[in-house]
């Protein structure tokens, strides 16, 4: 049986607690949310890695989750790997006030209300992959990278 | 100009070690030397934009990477930014075999115990510079 497969890309900024949310929010797509298989990759690697990692996107309809509304996911994807199938900015869902939160970024400070807005953006994800047409799901494979999974 | 060192974590997402390097580094900024140092967001450094270059380029630099790939020193690098340290958390996990650290989305007691050895490292080449 095939399997068929999508691509999310966090930004996991460090700088602010929408980083942190993008980033556990899309760890809970992976990892609990399947309505399809889903792979990702660490987005530094379109520059540090080699020419597999930058066919990423051309490979997976690819959604990207930015924690602000820079979109350097959406923007590196877009201008390394090609085209993506969707954006979502986890400031517009949270509010920019929440997302641009310097003081709490680290997992061992979030509290219930955070972990709320976790969830909010995962429904958010898993509502984007299910608007992916499936004849655009990929059923090739993905090395990955040394600290990526497939 | 603002002096602080900049310390850039890779925050790979899919082990473990790309969370103990995110959190070493945020408990080092937030933490340990707030005044002294400070994170810049690796995503926003890959986009290349002139601002995010402008903060990293010609300063000090301390990356912190999760795997052999090294994706914040050769991003760091490629923005312009001194490298002055590459903490490689696989050299501290060495140290401390047998143990779990807790998943890619949670470090358990272990991991937060390392990634506070780690933090202290960071902190303390940060305080030898600055």
């Amino acid at each position: 049986m095939s399997v068929f497969k999508v691509g999310v890309l966090s930004c996991s900024g460090e700088e602010c607690l929408g980083g942190t949310i993008s980033r556990l929010a899309t760890r809970k797509v992976l990892e609990e949310l399947k309505v399809v298989e889903t792979v990702t990759l660490c987005l530094p690697l379109y520059l540090a890695g080699g020419k597999e990692e930058r066919n990423f996107a051309k490979v997976f309809p690819t959604i990207s989750v930015d924690g602000c509304d820079k979109l350097c996911a959406k923007r590196s994807t877009e201008k390394y790997s090609g085209k993506i199938s969707g954006f979502i900015d986890v400031s517009k869902i949270i509010g920019s006030e929440n997302a641009l939160n310097t003081t709490i970024v680290r997992n061992k400070d979030l509290t219930d209300e955070h972990l709320q807005m976790v969830d909010k953006v995962a429904g958010e994800i898993v509502k984007m992959i299910g608007s992916i047409s499936s004849d655009s799901f990929s059923e090739k494979s993905f090395r990955g990278c040394s600290c990526g999974n497939e | 100009m603002d002096k602080k060192v900049k310390v850039v974590p890779c925050s790979g997402i899919g082990k473990v070690y790309g969370l103990m390097a995110r959190e070493a580094v945020l408990k080092t900024v937030l933490e340990l030397c707030p005044e002294k140092s400070e994170t810049v967001c690796l995503a926003y450094i890959v986009t290349g934009d002139k601002e995010v270059k402008e903060r990293i380029e010609g300063f000090d630099c301390i990356t912190v990477d999760g795997c052999p790939k090294m994706c914040a020193a050769k991003n760091v690098s490629i923005a312009g930014g001194i490298v002055i340290e590459e903490i490689k958390i696989l050299d501290t996990v060495k140290e401390h075999q047998g143990k779990t650290f807790g998943s890619p989305t949670l470090l358990n007691a272990d991991g937060e115990a390392v990634i506070s050895e780690i933090a202290t490292k960071i902190a303390k080449k940060i305080n030898e510079i600055n």
